[in-house]
């Protein structure tokens, strides 16, 4: 993807989560671009495409903000298929409301389109499948993980959407994302001077709890046995209806 | 959640096995390893058992290490069982679920297999199978929970077992690892969670070992000291590489090296061999005098024939009966 790879160096953040020195720290839905020559074949026998995208997790993984979308628009109009347009989501496109929205307004050129390209993550390509489900939508990214953004450009795992959080027992820092194996009763005989055995650049998540724990003087919460966790809670598909207030 | 009935005195076990009479009974036990052949040729689990079961008390099975693919644990310890020797079944968290824990735990029972140890299992990014999904439903302290649970008669649901099985259960501890408190912590779980006896990760300087030790002292658990010889210096630099919770120390490289200078060949390869030999016979007297080392566990990782070697050498062989 070099030729978006390099407009992304390039381009300036200015999403709503930006705080006033523009440096942020934002959980989102983490993604990266297919390969491009990946894209091309999803979209072979389509010539006329409408990109998505939105301001939420999208643009903020450089993926989906206008910017991107300007680029992608740019790649496969020099690979000669004919941009319609972009729709653009503020906000996410997983609220599908809003979303509805913005293709009721664009209509027509929904209409026109062979096929629509989702530069947002699976939930997205997901939702226009949903509304429109006479075309195919094709995904540009792929979802990586659920992750913190300490800086721009950069995004570490912090979740895995287990289904029943612990964070509270083990001082903020969670066992089943940062852990490579996910265990709940302290670290495996790989740990050594704080790093994983997966690799030298993955902290010991066990090192790390176990430091905090200490300073809070808390270590008797991971002293007793952990149960067997539930990991039917971790399976899809879920839903949730909350009741409004 | 199920809940794991941990009750330590309820967990002692009424099996007898060779492994755990000895060590009840205080001798300094020795138990090796014999690696599963990398295919379908059952009679290598039978020529390997045959190698080192006059110079061990029981033979460890390795449960795809690494996450190399090998022949599986429980099929292994019914050739070491047929074979004459005592097998020391490991089960691996990583590619079990707790469905699968049950059904193996069963089967290794109904085929006469006594002595099971529990390990996390290396991350598959190590080996030659990286692109696997893990499964890791359970760490090895919840196996061992659950093996102590269906020794009770019961299944996880709580339905009743058309057989239960009885088993000596053991864990694994290495003492290099971080942070120790923490480590030394869970050789308390897991004892709590039914494991009477531990194997260590590779032994080399045995100062940690000695502190570790000193840590788990009132536990009352047994414990075997690993042993990996090593067979140079190329070796030795994988395994501190690669093998996880592995820390060899230059010194005992450089003798390696130094083993190896000047020389070529088979002669080279015999002298470098030696040394290692000698850097794991050094390890077991060590290791001897160390207060709560009730014996030692060696893995000839691909070289079977040291562990005559080195039994001999210590003045451990013969074996008690």
């Amino acid at each position: 993807m070099s030729k978006i790879s390099n407009c992304r160096e390039k381009t300036v953040f200015s999403g709503a989560n930006a705080n006033d020195s523009g440096y942020l720290v934002s959980h989102m839905i983490v993604m990266d671009f297919k390969p491009l020559d990946d894209i091309l074949e999803m979209l072979d026998s389509f010539e006329k495409i409408v990109l998505f995208g939105d301001s939420g997790c999208a643009q903020m993984c450089d993926v989906g903000g206008i910017l991107q979308l300007e680029d992608m628009d740019d790649f496969l109009t020099g690979h000669g298929k004919k941009v319609l347009g972009y729709i653009f989501v503020e906000g996410g496109m997983c609220d599908a409301n809003a979303l509805k929205q913005e293709i009721d307004a664009n209509m027509e050129m929904i209409e026109e389109a062979d096929a629509f390209l989702i530069q947002a993550c699976g939930v997205g390509t997901q939702a226009v499948t949903e509304l429109l489900p006479e075309k195919e939508a094709f995904p540009a990214v792929d979802s990586k993980f659920l992750g913190v953004m300490p800086e721009r450009y950069h995004h570490d795992e912090r979740c895995s959407m287990c289904g029943e959080c612990v964070l509270h027992l083990t001082g903020g820092i969670c066992p089943i994302s940062r852990c490579a194996k996910g265990l709940l009763n302290g670290p495996c005989g790989g740990s050594m001077d704080g790093m994983c055995e997966r690799d030298p650049d993955t902290e010991c998540a066990w090192q790390l709890i176990y430091d905090r724990l200490k300073k809070l003087d808390k270590l008797d919460n991971i002293k007793k046995i952990w149960e067997m966790k539930d990991w039917s809670l971790a399976r899809g598909p879920r839903s949730i209806v909350h009741e409004e207030t | 959640m199920i809940v794991l009935l941990v009750n330590l005195e309820e967990n002692r076990t009424l099996v007898e096995t060779r492994l755990k009479s000895l060590l009840e009974r205080g001798e300094f036990v020795v138990t090796g390893e014999v690696g599963p052949p990398h295919g379908a040729n059952h009679q290598l689990v039978i020529e390997r058992t045959h190698l080192v079961m006059d110079y061990c008390d029981a033979i460890n099975i390795t449960d795809n290490v690494r996450g190399i693919p090998t022949m599986s644990s429980m099929t292994c310890a019914h050739y070491v069982l047929e074979t004459g020797a005592e097998p020391v079944m490991q089960m691996s968290a990583r590619d079990r679920n707790r469905i699968l824990f049950e059904s193996e735990l069963y089967g290794a029972y109904a085929m006469g297999v006594r002595n099971i140890l529990f390990m996390t299992g290396d991350h598959t990014l190590l080996g030659s199978h990286p692109q696997t999904k893990m499964v890791y439903d359970l760490d090895s302290i919840q196996a061992l929970g659950l093996a102590s649970h269906l020794m009770r008669g019961t299944d996880l649901a709580g339905d009743e077992l058309e057989g239960t099985p009885d088993y000596y259960l053991g864990a694994t501890f290495n003492p290099y690892a971080d942070p120790l408190e923490m480590h030394v912590w869970r050789v308390e779980k897991k004892r709590d969670a039914g494991a009477q006896f531990f194997q260590t990760q590779a032994i080399y300087d045995t100062s940690r070992l000695k502190e570790f030790m000193k840590g788990i002292r009132s536990y009352n658990v047994k414990v075997l000291a690993g042993i990996i010889p090593l067979k140079g210096p190329k070796m030795a630099a994988f395994m501190n590489r690669r093998i996880p919770g592995i820390k060899i120390s230059e010194e005992f490289i450089e003798r390696l090296e130094k083993a190896g200078a000047g020389l070529k060949g088979p002669e080279k390869r015999s002298s470098v061999r030696g040394e290692g030999i000698r850097i794991a016979k050094e390890t077991i007297e060590a290791v001897k005098k160390i207060p709560g080392v009730n014996g030692v566990h060696i893995m000839g990782v691909g070289w079977e024939e040291s562990i005559p070697e080195l039994v001999k050498g210590t003045g451990l062989h013969p074996r008690p009966k």
